[in-house]
């Protein structure tokens, strides 16, 4: 089976994405998806919340930090930044503790707070997750594919989801508790009761979004992840440690790429040693591939003669990928 | 004071004999179990505020992605829940 028949098998799987090491590719494979649908006349979004994004350099474009921008008919992109989601965000909370006790100032303690929390570990990952169900949520488009910052922090999101989960589970139940207490204490007062509580409603707009974030990336019916390789015994070795633990967190794997496979014709010409020897390497990896994934490699990719860059590029490669003449 | 404010307080404080009657009341039976409850609604408010914003005081409890959506929530409690907290010897004692 090819790509082209997983997605013409599984149509609902709207979120795609392309995961593996960094540099083998990631992002031209998903240019060239979205490429590909977009000329099957499907609306395509491809975005990156990489502050290394490079999607801007594949598409020729800067589009970093602009919204979608339309690339081609039905094809958009997008790099989200995610330094600046995060100080939009902790000024939205200034504005808010401005209006909602009449301060003319945020108190220093609060300030510094506020401050300090750009620079503690998981504000990026959270902020960029936030920010990718935000995108998705709109639903303007039959595609999503999201071009992966590298895999530690895509685990390394699934794994503090599921600790946020329990931690939630935990603060909510106390807050309920506080809430009886309340109640309780209005009746022996003979008060009336005391207004709706705010924070137990954050809780559970907080408790909404991560359950959101997280089902983007395991949702079966929906998404499809794709591990990108190269024919080497060390990519090979990693790519099947991930593969575990993505299994782990229940991230649907649909299957894999194989990316810059040398042709073996070459052999039969007269070519340095050292292109033999790297073609002959390739060939035992290549079976190594066969033996370990098997029928879940989905499409070879050569090596191509220059780097992919601009859509002529692209489609040639959208063209090798998924075995079709594109217009 | 507009008119849904004063209806209120009519309810919360009758006056005359019933008022009276049913504030001494309050005060034989209830007021008391009023106080403890109160009480600790105040312990697990700032329980809360230490599993949330925890890292104010140094203690790390939570990536502040989202804790940061409920601070200006507990913002006029910050100053009495440091120095209940700070006051203690052993802060944990005091989350009982």
């Amino acid at each position: 089976m090819g790509l082209a028949d997983i997605f013409e098998k599984y149509p609902n799987r709207q979120y795609i994405m392309f995961g593996g090491k960094g540099g083998l590719g990631k992002t031209t494979f998903s240019a060239a998806t979205a490429y590909y649908l977009a000329k099957k006349g499907k609306r395509v979004l491809v975005f990156s919340v990489d502050p290394q994004a490079s999607l801007s350099d594949i598409f020729e474009r800067d589009i970093f930090g602009k919204g979608n921008v339309e690339i081609l008919p039905n094809l958009y992109a997008c790099e989200v930044d995610a330094d600046k989601r995060i100080r939009d965000y902790q000024e939205e909370i200034r504005q808010k503790i401005i209006s909602m006790y009449g301060m003319k100032k945020i108190p220093e303690e609060i300030e510094s707070y506020i401050r300090a929390s750009s620079a503690e570990p998981a504000m990026e990952e959270s902020a960029i997750f936030d920010a990718v169900v935000d995108i998705v949520v709109q639903g303007d488009f039959d595609y999503y594919i999201y071009d992966l910052v590298p895999l530690g922090h895509a685990l390394y999101y699934l794994s503090m989801a599921s600790i946020y989960d329990a931690w939630l589970e935990k603060i909510t139940a106390l807050r309920e508790k506080m809430r009886e207490y309340d109640k309780a204490i209005a009746t022996m007062r003979r008060e009336e009761e005391s207004e709706e509580d705010q924070i137990y409603n954050e809780l559970m707009y907080i408790k909404e979004r991560i359950g959101a974030s997280s089902k983007i990336m395991t949702d079966r019916e929906k998404t499809a992840f794709f591990f990108v390789l190269t024919p080497e015994e060390m990519i090979i070795a990693d790519t099947e440690k991930a593969g575990k633990l993505f299994a782990k967190y229940n991230v649907p794997l649909a299957g894999y790429v194989v990316n810059r496979v040398l042709d073996r014709d070459l052999l039969n010409q007269n070519i340095p040693q050292y292109l033999k020897n790297r073609i002959e390497t390739q060939s035992e990896a290549l079976a190594m591939i066969e033996q370990k994934f098997g029928a879940s490699v989905l499409a070879k990719v050569p090596e191509f003669d220059s780097e992919i860059k601009g859509l002529e590029t692209i489609r040639e490669l959208a063209e090798v990928m998924f075995e079709e003449k594109l217009s | 004071m507009n008119e849904k404010d004063k209806e209120k307080n009519k309810k919360k404080k009758p006056g005359g004999i019933i008022g009276f009657l049913r504030d001494f009341t309050y005060g034989m039976a209830t007021h008391g179990m009023a106080r403890h409850a109160l009480k600790t609604r105040s312990s697990m408010e700032h329980l809360f505020i230490l599993i949330t914003m925890g890292d104010m005081l140094g203690i790390p409890i939570l990536p502040p992605y989202y804790s940061l959506r409920l601070l200006p929530h507990v913002v006029p409690q910050i100053t009495t829940w440091k120095r209940r907290m700070l006051r203690e010897k052993d802060f944990v004692d005091s989350m009982y």
